[in-house]
Parts: structure tokens; sequence; C-alpha cells
């Protein structure tokens, strides 16, 4: 799995490549307009992650520029301009999503893998950890191969949890996923709680080990060996 | 006051005294003028009726008028030399008095002495004052027509220029981006204002769209250092090596980190709302994006067991932004349910010219004619920024829409009419 982050901030830069890295995927980077036009034209990737802001160019420009080579890579706009017409913009232009800065890598890392999932339809469809298998298409979640009846919300947060497996994440970090468009305006993250016991309780219902585990202070981990 | 108006009651000011001073004089000459022609006139007569005695000897009293005023009469010796005055006498039959000009004076013909007295009435003083009066009338409504029409004319084409100048000034919107063409004056002060004007609005559009600019810039530049602290966190997080205490520690600076966050965003939000950047619109169905908000913000509120109403009235449809239509009833609708008592209730009604949202709380901890500001907010919700009803109030401007609030019963209401 190829990716190519054009980032011209050295220290994000730094961080999210060495989080990718992690997470298995090859990793490669470009710091200005032209280098990225360079990396675009001559090597093939999976996913383009580009910042709106760039030397020596704009990253939209480099968007429109993959559509004209038909490149197939899934594209994340990552911006700090936040705002919502360049979103609407970015995606009007044929990038597949688009993430204001600041952001949680956890988030980043989930938005990848959807993507991913979304373009890969000639690979498993499922996705499958230990005893849970989910069908991204149909939204559907089953243990042991007994089907659990997931809000919208808990299913969001299940398949979060899964993509971000071994990862602490922080209640708020949690709540900003959960709410979305809205989580600017949203100034308090209890209400993750009623919606992650009922998760748990279901899951555990049909037997699944409870793999959630409640970090003091900050947040949950999906931990799994 | 216009214009003209203002210039007339200038002139009516300075032509008054003026023409008072006019008048004073005028009747005093004219007074004048008048007694000396009467005085002639009775001089001529006087010189006449010598003649007279001279050619016919007469020595009895012979009256000259009807009125017996003006006689001639023998008499023994002489009093004066010739001598003018003026005599008053009663009319009795028109009960006025009659002012008259008198001249006496001696005539010696052939040893005998003869009295000539002659009288003419004069113009009595109110007939002339009237006379004033009247002419002075005249003459202030001519000068005030006159004043009036060419004031006029000059309106319509010395100060055309000026008043082209005022109307394009009344349509620029500095928001377009439309450069102000004035018509080319061949006044020069009016060449000199349109080239000030021309070079002011251009200065403030250059101020403005730097400003823009400005606030654009500052919020990326806000925003990288903030990702930067963000993505290291998350990474700290990771390490298994923290104490409890150090975890708490690490949590409060995500906590602030977000907050400053927020804050960045929505105060460049507000910025770009002032400032009219979200310009484009379209029609929507409210009912249809109420229901999708309420939904949207319901599951975060879930615990808090709110009893929840929306009526629709009537299918409405309005113009506006759709951003800015997430953020003005999305903002109204999070207050609402983050002010909710728990087991409260909320009402959402919608009706083809107003939305009216309420829910079940306690009073307000300060003035409410503040609720609109920036950074006010009660005292229980102290992680909020206070900036959401300040946005809707914003938005609500940027429309024209009214926002109005009432608490009443306990309850909440705001109410926006469109």
């Amino acid at each position: 799995m190829k990716i190519l982050l054009i980032e011209d901030e050295p220290q994000l830069r730094k961080s999210i490549k060495l989080f990718l890295y992690n997470q298995g995927y090859t990793v490669e980077s470009a710091e200005d307009y032209e280098k990225a036009l360079d990396k675009i034209f001559n090597y093939d990737y999976d996913c383009i992650l580009v910042d709106v802001a760039l030397p020596k160019g704009n990253g939209l420009t480099i968007v429109k520029q993959l559509k004209t080579i038909n490149s197939k890579a899934g594209i994340i706009i990552i911006s700090a301009k936040n705002s919502l017409d360049d979103k609407i913009n970015g995606l009007d232009i044929g990038a597949d999503d688009y993430l204001p800065k600041p952001f949680h890598l956890s988030e980043l890392n989930a938005r990848i893998k959807s993507l991913i999932r979304r373009r890969n339809f000639d690979g498993e469809k499922n996705i499958i950890i230990n005893e849970i298998t989910i069908n991204p298409e149909n939204r559907n979640v089953k243990v042991n191969n007994n089907e659990v009846i997931l809000t919208s919300k808990e299913y969001d947060l299940l398949l979060y949890f899964i993509s971000n497996k071994n990862r602490v994440l922080s209640k708020s970090n949690i709540a900003e996923h959960l709410v979305g468009d809205h989580a600017d305006q949203i100034d308090n993250h209890d209400f993750i709680y009623t919606h992650l016991k009922n998760l748990r309780k279901k899951l555990i219902e049909k037997g699944c080990i409870d793999y959630i585990q409640t970090i003091y202070g900050i947040g949950y981990n999906f931990k799994i060996n | 006051m216009k214009l003209i108006t203002k210039t007339i009651i200038y002139y009516l000011l300075i032509s008054l005294p003026l023409l008072l001073i006019a008048g004073f004089i005028s009747y005093f000459l004219i007074r004048q003028e008048l007694k000396d022609g009467t005085d002639e006139a009775l001089w001529k007569e006087k010189v006449t009726i010598e003649k007279q005695i001279y050619l016919f000897n007469k020595t009895k009293t012979i009256y000259l008028s009807l009125d017996s005023l003006s006689y001639i009469k023998p008499v023994n010796q002489v009093y004066s030399n010739f001598k003018f005055s003026d005599v008053s006498i009663i009319d009795k039959l028109e009960n006025e008095i009659l002012d008259y000009r008198v001249l006496q004076s001696f005539y010696i013909s052939k040893n005998q002495i003869y009295l000539i007295h002659l009288s003419k009435p004069t113009l009595e003083d109110d007939e002339l004052l009237e006379g004033l009066y009247s002419s002075f009338a005249l003459i202030i409504f001519f000068l005030l027509l006159a004043f009036f029409l060419v004031n006029w004319v000059i309106s319509k084409t010395l100060w055309k220029p000026f008043y082209q100048t005022l109307q394009q000034l009344n349509t620029y919107d500095l928001k377009n981006k439309s450069n102000i063409n004035f018509k080319i004056a061949t006044t020069k002060e009016f060449k000199q204002l349109n080239t000030a004007l021309v070079k002011m609005t251009d200065k403030i559009y250059l101020d403005y769209s730097q400003q823009k600019q400005f606030t654009e810039n500052a919020s990326h530049e806000m925003q990288t250092p903030l990702a930067i602290i963000k993505i290291s966190l998350d990474n700290l997080f990771q390490s298994t090596n923290f104490k409890e205490e150090e975890l708490i520690i690490l949590q409060n600076i995500e906590t602030s980190v977000n907050k400053l966050s927020q804050l960045n965003k929505s105060l460049l939000l507000l910025t770009k709302i002032e400032n009219n950047q979200f310009n484009n619109y379209e029609e929507i169905n409210l009912n249809t994006l109420v229901t999708k908000l309420v939904s949207d913000y319901q599951f975060i509120y879930e615990s808090k067991n709110i009893k929840l109403i929306i009526l629709n009235y009537e299918s409405v449809k309005i113009k506006i932004n759709t951003i800015l239509a997430d953020l003005i009833f999305g903002n109204l609708i999070n207050n609402a349910f983050k002010h909710t008592i728990v087991n409260g209730n909320i009402e959402i009604k919608l009706k083809n010219n107003s939305f009216t949202i309420s829910n079940s709380g306690k009073a307000l901890s300060f003035n409410e004619n503040d609720l609109f500001n920036r950074f006010k907010k009660d005292e229980a919700s102290k992680d909020s920024l206070g900036l959401g009803l300040a946005i809707v109030k914003s938005i609500a401007d940027n429309y024209k829409f009214k926002i109005s609030y009432t608490f009443n019963n306990n309850l909440h209401t705001f109410t926006m009419a469109f």
C-alpha cells in the first residue's frame, strides 16, 4: 500500500510519515508543488494526501493534474485553510475526502482505510478481527457469525476503534469523529460514554472479548494481541 | 435639510434685516419727499394767489376751498414772514384725524395787508406704511421665487455631478468588487472630490482585501502549529510509560489545544460572515434541514432524556447559503439541547415566515441584552466558547432575519423571523 504525502511543514510531514509507516504503509513525501508533480507523473500511488497551501503552487491544482492523468489514487485534501468552501471546491474537482487541520492521526488513519476499502473492490470486502466480522458495504457486524444490531453511531465507533486498533484514542478524538461537521460546537465529550457502554454490552452479549480498554485520564484503546 | 432649503434660509436671514433697514430709510425719505412736494405745491399756489390779489383788489375774506381751510383774509398787520406748519384736524363726520400742511404768508398790495392761508391734506402715516408693507412683501415674494428658481436650476445643472457622485457612493458595495466609475465633472471642485473619492475607495478596498487575506493567513499559520501539537500529543498517548498524574497533564494540554483550535476556527468564521464571504445562496427546505440537524445533535445529548417536539406547520423554503444555514440553525438547536435541563423538553415550530425553538431551563445568569455578545456565557457552562449565539446573530444580521429571545415560565424561546 503506497501513500504519497504532500506537505510543506517539516515537523508535520515527519510526524505523519512516521505514523503511517508504523501503520504498515509505504510512504513517500514531497515538500513543494514541483516535487509533488514530479512524483505523481513518475510513480503510481494508492492514496495521496495533499495540503492545499504549498510553496510554488496550490494543492488543488495537483488534484486537477491527477484527474487529467486519470490517476487511480484516492485523494485526501488536508488543509489548514479550514474554509468550508475549500472543502466543497476540493470535492468538486475530484478529491475523495477533505480533512481540516488540526486533525487527529487516528482520524486520518480511519479516512485512509475507508478510502482504500472503497477503492479496492476486487479485494477482501469484509474486515475480520478475530471473532468480529464487519461488512462496510452494508454496515453489518457479526460476532462469531451472529449478527449484532448496532445503531449508526455505535457502528461508527466500532469501525473507528478497529481502524485504529492498538492505539490510545482520547475522548475528544473519539467525540470529534462521531460528531463530524459539528465538532466545533461541542464542548462536552461525555456523551461518548453512553454509546461506548451500549456498544460494549452488545458485543459482549454475543460472546465477544472486551477488547476496549479504558486508559485512565485519556480515553480508550482497542487492544488486540 | 436639503441644500436648496438651507441656502434659502441663509439668504432670508441675511436679506430680511437688510430689507427692514431699507424699509425704515424709505419711509423717512418718502415722507420728506412728500412734504417737500406739498410745500412746493403750496408755494406755487401762493405765488399764483398773490398775482390774483394784485389784479383784483378785494377787501373781504375769500374762501378758496369747500372745507374753508384755504382762504385769503385782509388783516391789519403782519405777524411774521411766511410759515409752513403741520396741522391735525378732527373730521367729525368720519371720526378720524386728518393731517394738513399749512402755509401762511402775508402779502401787501395797495396798502392792504392780506393773510394767505393755504392748506393741503398730506398722505397719512398709516397709508404710507401700508403702501410700504405691501410693496416690501411683494419684493420678498418675488425675491424668494427668483431665488428658488435660480437654485433649482443651479442644482439641476451646477450641482448635478455632485448628486451623481452621491448616488454612486450610496450604491457602492465594498463586498462586490465593483470599482466606482464617476462621471467626468467639469467643475474643478467636483473633479477634485471625485479624484479624492476614487483614491479613498481604492484604498478602502485594498485594506479590506488585505484584512480578509490576513485573517485567512493568520488562521492558516495558527492551525499548523496546532496540528503539530495535536499530532505530537496523539503520539505521546501511545507511550505506556506515563504515570497517572502525567496522563492528566497531557489530557489538560489536549483539552486546551482543542479549545484553542475551536476558538480560532469560530473567530475566523465570524470574520468571514461579517465580511460577507459566503455570498452564494440557494433555496433550501428548512423542514428537512431542521430534521437532519436535530438528529445530528440528539445523540450527543441522549443521556439528558429530552422530550422533543417538532411542529411543521408549513413547508418552509428560504434562500440562504447552505453552510450558513447549517451554522445558524445548528447553533440554535445545539444551544437548546445544551441548556435544557435533564428530562426537560424542546419544542420547534416551523411556520412560513418564522422558526421558533424553545427549551426548558434555568433563567440566565446575566443580562439578556448580552445574550448575543461574543464570549458571553452562562456560569454553568465554563467549557463553552460563548461564540455560538454571536455567530447566529451575525448570520441573522447578514440576511436581515429578525432574531428575538424571551424567557417565560422557565422556557427559553428564540424566534427567528424571515
